[in-house]
């Protein structure tokens, strides 16, 4: 780093650096000081919470955002959210259970906030200095940590697609990170395009606020209600899990197999995989918005042609506003792609486990996973695996290295194979294997060290 | 806490939940004593087996706790004081005590008394308590759990209690050596030996391991 050679780095010894005070990068800063670590936090925004706090500058939630995962598969597990909660919390709880969960357990004292960090790069071995991007006026500074876990999250960046015309369109573009506010959508005709949760929670929205939702799918998807058998649909299959595979797949085909039959009777594109191969879209209501008519189901967009824009089935719309739900693309823009197993130009890290560079045993990721059930008791199990093997490192290198050993071996497992269904879900992973192996790499972790 | 205990408890069903009495008394609530309000130091939450829960801990124990400092709690589990009854075994009672530990403003200590131990016990293997307290345990778990976050751990007993199968399996347990006050669990909320006992956790709390 030739432009910043001039001035020393502030050495922090052993202390671990965390990138990102969202979800992820809590749980890792309360995780590494259980095991003794000093930490320092930075967080780019003037807040805690990351997505799920409003005040972050650039936070993807859109009006009424509620958990589609229910309260007691999103907790963190060893603190768990008021059991007079709702079963599915609003993102307002959600801020409110992150910020307890740092005060609790005084977290906020380790994050420095208004601090990005533009580039980290291993030094002296496996040590690494990091640079905090310069407010206006100020120098940039830079660090030394022992080890470093990036918990920057990946819903910032907005996937945007192109279609014909669009440029000369003379209606409003958004994407579903910018809605913020639904007076936005109150007497318009609103076109929203994607299926995925937030597509289908923006229509929904649009439904009951808009003057007419149209809503645009490439392709079919499987659609959960938020409850089944008079449970949160979420726990009901966790707990099928205990079954045998053939009556689990059985059982879990005649709780979907209504809802099946319904998006057919309307018309609907059948989803072309198996209810396993991709995570349904959690929300019940949308069903019932198209059978009321307040939802106007189509296909893909093909073109826009000044305020009109056309479906691949001929017909066409003159929308108002369009709101491109159509997702996110991961970014870590403050780390050597190589470090993360990135070759060529893919988006995507290959990381031991989803979670350790395969090049620097000091460096891991935390929350690069799209686990299809709550995300935050994963992050919870990735970081006390991360802390413990950092731990380890420092005491027993030799252990570590057999440890590092079965690592590689684990990482091989979990990947859903996401062929064919869409190539946003190369974060997928099942989240029973994955559960799986981190409880293994856990298990090997805490064993006592054999004499 | 294990990732396989906590994968069951989560297809396991939740314990109903109910509006629980919580005593509390801060430092800054004693208006007569000079109380020296240490913001550092950990919350305390007590619980015991005896029907009256959380009243319990209303003559001394809260009032010393914030005297030495401490944001003093106690909690009444389901079917204690004015916490309605619920259904549920050990499990709820456990859940009882972790939820009102997530309500208090910091990581806290967890004290049990009797039953009450076996509840703060199981509490402990699920909620990183900043200490775990075990006053006279009654009904604990064959195994308890390995607390989360290694906090340290202190058994008290009563001295005509020290030789019981119940103290010795416990010390075992957490391979600790019991703390003995004078008299037996029937002492430790009123008179002379409560006072000693109390004031040997509270010194326990405060060193360094
Ligand atoms: C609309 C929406 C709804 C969701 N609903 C659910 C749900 O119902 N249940 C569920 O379990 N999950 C849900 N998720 C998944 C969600 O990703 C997780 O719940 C979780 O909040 C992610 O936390 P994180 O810490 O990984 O990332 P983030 O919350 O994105 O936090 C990352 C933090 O890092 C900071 N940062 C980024 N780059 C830098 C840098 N270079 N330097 C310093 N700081 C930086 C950011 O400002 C941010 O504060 C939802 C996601 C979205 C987008
Ligand atoms: N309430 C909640 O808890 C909640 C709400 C919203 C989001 N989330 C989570 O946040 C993450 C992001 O969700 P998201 O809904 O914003 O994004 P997403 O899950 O990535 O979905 C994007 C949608 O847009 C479609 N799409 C992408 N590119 C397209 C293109 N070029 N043309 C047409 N369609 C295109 C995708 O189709 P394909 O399927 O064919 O790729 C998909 O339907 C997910 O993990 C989600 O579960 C949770």
């Amino acid at each position: 780093m030739q432009e910043y050679s001039s001035q020393a780095a502030y050495d922090r010894g052993e202390a671990v650096c965390v990138i990102g005070a969202g979800a992820a990068g809590l749980i890792a800063v309360k995780n590494l000081r259980e095991n003794g670590f000093e930490v320092d936090c930075y967080e780019r925004d003037t807040v805690l919470g990351g997505l799920w706090n409003p005040e972050n500058q650039h936070s993807p939630l859109y009006p009424h955002t509620h958990l589609v995962t229910s309260r007691s598969q999103t907790e963190i597990p060893d603190f768990p959210m008021p059991d007079d909660w709702p079963d599915y919390p609003s993102a307002a709880q959600m801020l409110d259970y992150l910020k307890r969960y740092a005060a609790h357990f005084g977290l906020a004292e380790h994050i420095w906030y208004g601090s990005e960090i533009s580039h980290i790069e291993p030094v002296e071995g496996s040590r690494f200095e990091i640079v905090v991007k310069p407010a206006a006026g100020s120098a940039a500074r830079r660090l030394r940590y022992g080890a470093v876990i990036i918990a920057t999250g990946h819903h910032w960046v907005p996937n945007l697609p192109s279609y014909p015309g669009q440029d000369g369109f003379r209606g409003t573009i958004l994407h579903s990170s910018q809605l913020k506010d639904g007076s936005r959508l109150r007497g318009k005709t609103v076109l929203v395009v994607g299926g995925g949760n937030s597509g289908i929670d923006i229509a929904c929205e649009a439904a009951v606020n808009a003057a007419e939702c149209v809503h645009s799918v490439r392709r079919g998807y499987w659609y959960l209600p938020k409850y089944l058998g008079g449970e949160p649909a979420d726990y009901a299959l966790a707990r099928l899990q205990r079954r045998p595979r053939w009556l689990r797949g059985f059982l879990t085909d005649r709780l979907l197999k209504g809802h099946r039959e319904l998006s057919a009777r309307m018309g609907m594109e059948a989803p072309d995989h198996k209810h396993t191969d991709e995570e349904p879209i959690r929300n019940g209501r949308y069903l019932e918005h198209v059978g009321d008519g307040s939802i106007q189901h189509r296909g893909e967009v093909t073109r826009f042609d000044g305020g009109e824009v056309a479906f691949t089935d001929g017909t066409t719309v003159r929308p108002d506003v369009v709101v491109l739900a159509t997702g996110y693309k991961p970014k870590i823009g403050c780390c050597p792609p190589g470090l993360l197993g990135v070759d060529g130009d893919s988006p995507y890290p290959k990381l031991l486990a989803r979670m350790f560079s395969p090049r620097v045993e000091t460096l891991a990721v935390a929350g690069l996973v799209e686990p299809g059930v709550g995300a935050l008791p994963i992050f919870h199990w990735q970081t006390h695996a991360i802390a413990h093997w950092l731990h380890i490192r420092k005491g027993d290198p030799e252990r570590a290295a057999n440890f590092r050993q079965q690592v590689v071996s684990e990482s091989a497992q979990y990947a859903v194979d996401s062929t064919g269904v869409s190539p946003r879900h190369h974060l997928a992973v099942d989240a029973e294997e994955y559960l799986a192996g981190l409880g293994r790499i856990i298990d090997t972790l805490e064993q006592e060290p054999a004499k | 806490m294990s990732l396989q205990v906590w994968v069951r408890r989560t297809r396991t069903p939740e314990p109903a939940s109910v509006k629980r009495e919580i005593a509390v008394i801060e430092p800054s609530d004693l208006l007569e004593i000079e109380a020296r309000d240490d913001p550092d130091a950990s919350p305390v939450l007590c619980c015991t087996g005896e029907s009256a829960g959380a009243a319990a801990f209303g003559g001394l124990w809260l009032k010393r706790i914030a005297g030495a400092g401490r944001y003093a709690a106690a909690v009444s589990v389901r079917g204690q004081g004015s916490t309605p009854a619920a259904p549920g075994g050990l499990e709820a009672c456990a859940h009882d005590v972790v939820q009102a530990a997530i309500g208090l403003p910091r990581q806290a200590v967890l004290v049990g008394h009797g039953s009450g131990a076996a509840w703060a016990a199981l509490a402990a293997g699920r909620y990183p308590a900043a200490a775990l307290v075990l006053v006279s345990p009654q009904k604990m778990p064959k195994q308890p759990p390995r607390p989360v976050g290694e906090p340290k751990v202190l058994l008290a007993v009563g001295e005509a209690e020290a030789q019981s199968k119940e103290a010795q399996a416990t010390a075992e347990a957490y391979g600790v050596a019991p703390l003995t006050f004078a008299g037996n669990s029937g002492d430790v909320f009123t008179g002379a030996g409560a006072e000693g006992l109390l004031d040997a956790v509270l010194s326990w709390l405060g060193s360094k391991d």
